[in-house]
């Protein structure tokens, strides 16, 4: 059953590593992956330590449902105090990794301490061992997981690792496995670096047994039909999360030049469309029948040949829209190149944009950038960069310290041009005519973020009834309406909670699909693979006791209401362009108050955003921290 | 007609849920290492290879087993062990030339495919359609009419500058 | 299955099997078309005013 599962604690300092049972009871309150992160997290974290210290813990979690044969069952969560925001720090990562970690009898691993040298771990079928990683040293994230299959002698060994941007302590640095696959945000792989550790290898042949595993496999093939029958998976099939693209784009919802227009003009050539002329093939992660990631092959161009995966819509964007490159070849090298050195992509776009934009307003010049012209369109300039961050090196150097810092040094201003909440940079979307979109990327626990809360369905103007059915009270069809709004993102942020918890892809839940697995479909899940038994409100419950318990730990850390902050921009600028339903919007302060208020009181926390006594209460959440495991 | 369990690798999105389900199936465990199929990758290089028990017409396996434990399933021609002959030789296993045979490391027995008594759980879950159940013509029609695109291509392209 | 979503007025409606491009017959909107699949259309981006 998953109860053998077990989490490990390993010291990287004096190189113990001890194993327990992960108890039913927290099951029951966190569910696993990010639920069980957050929890360990919460508990274990000295208050306002420096991320990069040694004091730091790194979290690595399996979703509950890992394994199951639908839904890209193989996401896995990591975690630790974040070095871009010193919010929660928290990146969701597919491919095959945590399957095979659980398949190595362990659902969580808590990271402490840091290594003398650098080291990785491998994880085997009940043991973990430490092993020198001197030779992986300055390797980039392709090599490190080859050279690691090749020590091990096993083709067949999954890692997490992280590239040269995570060995310098890029505050942004990921963790990527496979081709595709990272966990971008929140710099999980500037917090490896910070303690020595290269990478996560596993590698298991042990079970892992369901409750009903007859019942379980019918109902999983529901489920991958559910999914698979909606517009959204059947388009995503054949282009991947770039068909976006097309709407955004086309509206008028999408960032260009940093934040000056939300339209791109000539931007035929980043249609997704395109992408048929290099692509060889789609592929998914495990469990998946959706299969979103391009595999696609560059012939010529002074990069060539190039063969990688991707890319997502945000590199999209990062490399595209809003350094204001028109060309779908530059995206694909910068996706590359990004991959590689293992920096997470929307925070490099997004530096790169600001940087931009404060060269064309002058607020910094040639002498500030070691002699680069940071001019709009300039692949060459931002492949530079993106080189420069990764090593540290030159203006990069700057950059790589993310915004908070970067904003400090700079000063003259800079901040207004600056795209971020609690620090990190926003997806490439433009939210001014969506307020409750606007509200997501403020609230989200993690900073800017469009998968903490964004209730992405609001674009497609549903008929009130369903909305109803949906979110359980009335909701504004008009997505430029603010009433509402705040029930929508408050609902989400639940269901993207239980699904990071239960390990499952956002992709297929409520996110871009209206008609694909939710509440519901989970509790049958999770009972037919378990036995244990919730109601759906009960689901939604978890999910508010996971985001309550972020939340408390972003209190501790001192963050409060005023940094669920929208960037001025957004109440002072107008959108210049697109179409009539998106053209001169901008967010209303008012309006934006109010929804924040009403988002406080559905999550049951004061106008402070503090939870209140009773909510606590009835989370359980009073006993904080219990050290249960 | 029997059917044949015919790979297409050039579909394969890699997701591995054939080795999922077919363990869950077989086994009631999800666990790919006691599948009878597995997807051989070339991660590096984007390709994916499902490799499974290709139900030979002429199968090695029966003719090296000492024990006559292998035998074809009239009904849908899988060749299937009959665990109550076999001694655990492994025999099979090693004069397969397609790796069609797999050893349960938990249980010490040898594992192939039995096409699932007529109804392959994988192809059931195969979304791309790299596993598909089909009889023999079809698979033939089936190559030799995507052979045959590259010529009506080309007769397209001469067609369209005349 | 053969209709799109206005991006402007946000009402539903069918496009010709196969066709490239279409407006739509409430706001007027003329957008490309494109086929992820035979039998679903989706909007590709604008019919640019100066064609």
């Amino acid at each position: 059953m998953v109860w053998k599962r077990r989490i490990a604690y390993i010291n990287l300092t004096t190189g113990k590593i001890i194993s327990k049972p992960i108890p039913k009871q927290l099951r029951q309150l966190y569910l696993g992956g990010r639920g069980i992160n957050m929890y360990l997290l919460y508990n274990h974290l000295t208050p306002e330590v420096d991320p990069l210290s040694s004091e730091n813990i790194l979290l690595v979690g399996t979703g509950l449902l890992c394994g199951i044969p639908a839904l890209g069952s193989g996401r896995c969560d990591i975690a630790a105090k974040s070095p871009v925001t010193g919010a929660i720090g928290d990146s969701n990562i597919g491919g095959f990794f945590a399957p095979e970690l659980r398949l190595a009898g362990f659902d969580h691993l808590m990271i402490s301490g840091k290594a003398e040298k650098p080291v990785y771990l491998l994880a085997n079928d009940g043991n973990i061992e430490i092993h020198d990683a001197n030779h992986l040293w300055g390797k980039d994230t392709f090599e490190t997981q080859d050279m690691i299959r090749d020590d091990v002698k096993d083709e067949e060994v999954k890692s997490l690792v992280i590239g040269v941007a995570g060995e310098n302590m890029v505050r942004f640095a990921n963790v990527r496995t496979g081709m595709k696959n990272s966990a971008g945000r929140t710099g999980m792989g500037c917090v490896m670096g910070s303690k020595n550790l290269k990478a996560i290898a596993a590698r298991g042949t042990m079970d892992i047994e369901f409750s009903h595993p007859d019942e379980l496999l019918d109902y999983c093939k529901q489920m991958n039909d559910m999914i698979t029958e909606t517009r959204w998976a059947r388009a995503q099939s054949k282009w991947g999360t770039l068909i976006i693209y097309s709407n955004t784009n086309t509206t008028g919802l999408i960032r260009t030049r940093n934040f000056q227009l939300n339209r791109l003009e000539k931007g035929e050539d980043l249609e997704p469309e395109n992408m048929d002329r290099y692509t060889i093939g789609m592929s998914g992660c495990y469990g998946c029948s959706v299969h979103c990631r391009h595999r696609y092959v560059l012939k010529e161009g002074s990069y060539a040949p190039i063969f990688a995966e991707g890319p997502e819509y945000t590199s999209l964007g990062a490399f595209g829209t809003m350094v204001d490159c028109n060309k779908m070849e530059t995206v694909l090298v910068a996706n590359h190149l990004v991959n590689k050195y293992g920096l997470d992509t929307l925070e490099t776009g997004g530096l790169i944009a600001w940087a931009m934009e404060l060269y064309e307003k002058g607020i910094i010049d040639e002498k500030d950038t070691a002699g680069l012209k940071l001019e709009w369109g300039n692949e060459e300039i931002l492949f530079q960069l993106i080189t420069q961050i990764a090593h540290r090196e030159g203006f990069g150097n700057i950059l790589a310290d993310g915004f908070n810092t970067a904003i400090s040094k700079i000063g003259k201003g800079s901040e207004y041009y600056a795209i971020q909440i609690k620090g990190m940079s926003s997806l490439h979307s433009d939210e001014r005519p969506t307020p409750s979109l606007a509200l997501g990327i403020c609230t989200s626990t993690r900073g800017a973020d469009h998968l903490r809360g964004r209730p992405a369905i609001d674009l497609y103007g549903l008929p009130q009834e369903m909305l109803q059915e949906i979110y359980g009270a009335p909701v504004s069809s008009d997505y430029t309406a603010y009433e509402g709004k705040s029930r929508m993102v408050w609902w989400q942020e639940l269901l993207y909670a239980v699904t990071d918890a239960i390990g499952t892809c956002k992709f297929q839940t409520v996110f871009c699909a209206v008609h694909a697995p939710k509440w519901t479909e989970f509790k049958n899940l999770i009972q037919l693979a378990t036995d244990m038994k919730f109601t759906e409100s009960e689901l939604m419950d978890v999910g508010e006791r996971i985001y309550t318990i972020e939340r408390m730990f972003n209190l501790r850390e001192g963050f409060s209401r005023k940094d669920d902050a929208l960037p001025e921009r957004y109440f002072k600028e107008s959108t210049p362009t697109g179409l009539p339903i998106a053209k001169g919007k901008k967010i209303d302060r008012n309006g934006f108050e109010k929804m924040l208020d009403e988002y406080y009181v559905l999550h049951g926390w004061d106008h402070n955003g503090s939870p209140k006594k009773e909510t606590l209460e009835r989370l359980g959440l009073d006993k904080e921290p219990s050290h249960i495991v | 007609m029997q059917k044949i369990l015919f790979i297409d690798p050039e579909k394969c999105s890699g997701c591995r849920l054939c080795e999922s389900v077919c363990s869950l199936h077989h086994e009631k465990v999800c666990n790919p290492t006691r599948a009878r199929i597995h997807v051989v990758k070339w991660e590096t290089s984007g390709l994916y290879v499902p490799m499974v028990c290709q139900q030979c017409e002429n199968p090695i396996c029966e003719v090296v087993c000492p024990m006559r434990a292998i035998k074809k399933d009239e009904k849908t021609g899988a060749m299937l062990i009959d665990y109550d002959l076999c001694v655990g030789c492994r025999l099979c296993m090693m004069f397969c030339p397609l790796g069609g045979i797999n050893l349960d490391a938990k249980s010490g027995k040898v594992l192939k495919c039995d096409l699932c008594n007529g109804e392959p759980r994988c192809v059931q879950y195969c979304e791309p359609q790299a596993l598909q159940y089909l009889n023999a013509t079809t698979i033939n029609l089936k190559k030799r009419r995507k052979a045959a695109e590259k010529y009506s291509e080309l007769m397209k392209k001469m067609l369209a500058t005349v | 299955m053969s209709e799109v979503r206005c991006l402007n007025c946000l009402k539903r409606f069918s496009v010709n099997a196969g066709a490239d491009e279409a407006a739509c017959p409430y706001c007027k909107t003329r957008y490309r078309i494109s086929w992820p699949r035979q039998d679903q259309p989706k909007i590709r981006g604008l019919v640019e005013k100066s064609r």
